[in-house]
Parts: structure tokens; sequence; C-alpha cells
């Protein structure tokens, strides 16, 4: 590795490796930030490719359905016990199909749902985009002045950035179906009335948030697969490690994003 | 799967929509019955006789000069309640939610559609009184044997 044989002097030169890991910090975030930049240029610009399009839609979208489907119920019957659980502590068991929809609404269904997405989209997108620059393919697409990022991101983005609002969406009614299995089968609810607690108690927003994050997930997610693909060195191995990178960038980049933006919707 | 996936969202988004909207079962009859306190029942809840349900409750609002909860009942059409019968608020199970239990009296005329039940008794507050003896002991499983009235000065206003 080129860090072992590095290791010695940055141990003897501090400042100098600290510099460099900062620079090539800074250099990663102006690259992203450059791609999405030419990446949404080129989602609002033709030529568009609508096959393309569909084709990333139906890969994204619909083939991604079992997993944030049982995603969903698994985590929504958890998510019911725990919280029947926790709310017994204070007698307010009660409270569980309201605490159950709030919670899978507002965050668990779109973070969920972009962290299944990110395993199985973002690894897809890096491994594909990455194979295609490692055979010189995406060269060989620029030769024939075919523009790659309108081919190959453009379409990835906007599919990805489209399709995951609608997985959050089965997501948050398949959860809280979880939570209402094991409500009703187990711990003896009403099934009407925990039915009818749920939809009393969510409000438009409760899912409209969610499904803003969602979109923005969905962003993440596919930029992370291009970038990394795109800029994959190295053959192979490098085809690997773009696979790694997207699935952990778009991961970290999901999670810090949740952040920032569940800051703005309830303290804004 | 994909399509099973949303088939099962669809249908589940269905019935929570037609549960969540609308009151009782087509066909059945309605009748009133006034409380004092109703504590958590909630439209949809169930309403039985000898622990069989023969209908659900449809609405619950305050009458705004008696301070008394108005429910209105949705009943089977095949069951006829005596004029005398008894509404009463009762808890399902320890954790469940409440529903109205009625015992019918003895009267020789039947409740008419419309008509009210006179004889009611509310909710009590089962969850403050089974909390009251639960808490001092910290866990909520083996106090069971205990009697309520055991540690009455034991009950925290301030567990909330």
């Amino acid at each position: 590795m080129a860090a072992a044989d590095a290791a010695p002097p940055a141990i003897f030169k501090p400042v100098r490796a600290i510099g460099r890991s900062t620079l090539g910090a800074l250099r990663m975030v102006g690259g992203v930030g450059m791609f999405a930049l030419r990446g949404v240029i080129s989602v609002f610009s033709p030529p568009w490719f609508p096959i393309q399009l569909l084709r990333q839609l139906v890969a994204i979208g619909f083939f991604s359905l079992p997993v944030v489907g049982l995603t969903a119920i698994f985590t929504g019957a958890a998510l019911g016990l725990n919280i029947y659980t926790g709310g017994g502590r204070f007698n307010a068991e009660q409270v569980m199909p309201q605490i159950v929809a709030l919670g899978i609404t507002r965050e668990l269904g779109p973070v969920l749902a972009a962290l299944m997405l990110a395993g199985r989209v973002s690894a897809a997108i890096a491994a594909e985009i990455g194979a295609m620059r490692a055979t010189e393919q995406i060269d060989a697409m620029r030769t024939l002045s075919t523009d790659p990022f309108r081919y190959l991101v453009a379409p990835r983005l906007l599919a990805a950035t489209l399709v995951l609002p609608l997985l959050t969406l089965v997501a948050d009614i398949i959860g809280v179906a979880g939570g209402w299995l094991v409500a009703v089968r187990i711990l003896d609810f009403n099934s009407t009335i925990y039915v009818r607690n749920t939809m009393n108690f969510i409000q438009g927003w409760d899912v409209g948030s969610g499904l803003i994050k969602a979109g923005v997930f969905g962003f993440i997610v596919a930029l992370m697969g291009c970038y990394h693909g795109y800029n994959a060195k190295g053959g192979a191995r490098g085809v690997g490690r773009a696979t790694t990178h997207a699935v952990v960038s778009s991961a970290i980049l999901i999670f810090a994003s949740d952040y920032f933006l569940t800051t703005l919707f309830t303290h804004a | 799967m994909g399509f099973l996936v949303l088939v099962l969202a669809a249908g589940f988004l269905v019935y929570s929509l037609t549960v969540g909207g609308v009151g009782g079962q087509p066909g059945g009859y309605e009748v009133t019955a006034k409380f004092g306190q109703v504590g958590s029942l909630a439209p949809g809840a169930a309403v039985s006789v000898a622990g069989v349900k023969v209908g659900t409750v449809s609405d619950i609002r305050l009458d705004p000069k008696t301070y008394l909860a108005i429910t209105k009942l949705n009943l089977d059409p095949d069951v006829k309640l005596p004029s005398d019968s008894t509404a009463k608020i009762t808890s399902d199970s320890l954790l469940g939610g409440v529903h109205v239990a009625i015992a019918p009296g003895g009267a020789a005329d039947d409740i008419k559609p419309g008509g009210e039940i006179d004889n009611t008794q509310g909710a009590v507050d089962l969850f403050g009184l089974i909390g009251s003896v639960m808490r001092p002991q910290g866990d909520a499983a083996p106090a069971a044997g205990a009697a309520p009235a055991a540690n009455p000065a034991a009950t925290a206003p301030d567990s909330y």
C-alpha cells in the first residue's frame, strides 16, 4: 500500500502530512462540487436521453422496491415493540401508533430507503461507470461526440432524485403497516383504533418533509456513485475501490445532510 | 417482488383510508349515550354485550351545556337492547384500549334507533390507578400481587 510506504516520512514531517491531507480533502470537496454542478447542468440542458432515463428509473426505483419494503416492515415492527416497551415505563403505551408513524415518516422511512439505495444503487452505478472508465469506454464515447455527462450521469442523477421520494412513500406505508402488524397481532391493540390514531395524528408536513429529504438523498446516492465511478483509476482494483467509496461516502453524506435538513425543517 | 410490495402498500393505504374516515358499518342503527368521563375512548372502539362485539363507537363530542361526553354507538340491527340497559366504559385489558360494554336490562320495551341509553357509567382512570401501584416498585411486572391500597402514600404525582 502507498500509505505504508509514506508512513515513516509522514511521522517525521507532521505539518507536511497534515497539509497534504487537508489539501486532498479540499480537492475532493471541490471535485464533487464541480461534478455535481456539471451533472445538474447536464440534467437541465439538451440533448436528453429519455430511454436511458427510463431504464434508470426502472433499475433504481422498481427493482429497489423489495429491499426497501422488507427493510421498512421489519424496522416498523421493531420500532413498534421498542416504543411500546419504552412507553410502558411511564404508562404511555397508547401513544405507540403516533410515535411509530412520526418516526417512520419523518426520519426512518427516508433514511432507510436512502441507505438501501446507497448499498444497492450507488455501488452498482460506481461499478458500471468505473468499469466503463477502466475499459476506456468513456473516452470512446467522447470520441463519438456523446457527452458522458449527458448520457451516463444526468439520467442517473435525475432518476434517483425522482424515484427515492416514491420509494420513501412506499417505505412510510409499509413501515407503519409493520408497526400496526405487531400492535394488532402481538400487543392486542384494536386494529381500527391503531389506524385511526395514526391517520388523525399524521400531518401532511410529516410526510412531506420526509419526501423532500428523500429527494436530496437520492441525488446524493447517484452523485456519489457517478463521481467515484467516473474518477476510478487503476483497472479492476480501482473499480472495487470506487464502489466501496461510493457506498461509504453516500451513507455518511446521507446522515449528515439528514441532520442539517431536519434542523432546517424543525427549527426554521 | 416489486409488484407485491406495491400491492401490499396500496392495500394497507386503502384499509387505513377507509377505516380512518367513516364511522360504523352500514345497516346498523344508532343510539346515543352520555358519559361523565370517556377517558381514552375513541371513535372506532368496540361496543359489546356480554363480551361479544355488537357495534362500534361512531362519534364522540362534548355537550357544551352539560359538559357530558355524548357518544354515538352504531349497533348491529339484530341486537335489540331493553330500555333500561346500562352502558359502561371498560378496558379491553390492562394495556389495550377501552370499549363500551352494555349490560342489558329487563324492561319490556327496546331502545329505538336514535334513542338514548340513560344508565351510563364513565371511564375509570385505570392507568392512574395501576401506575400509582406499580411505579414505586420501578419494575412493571412483579407488582401484580401488591394490594392497591398497600402504598397509596407512594403515589408519585411527578412521575410524568
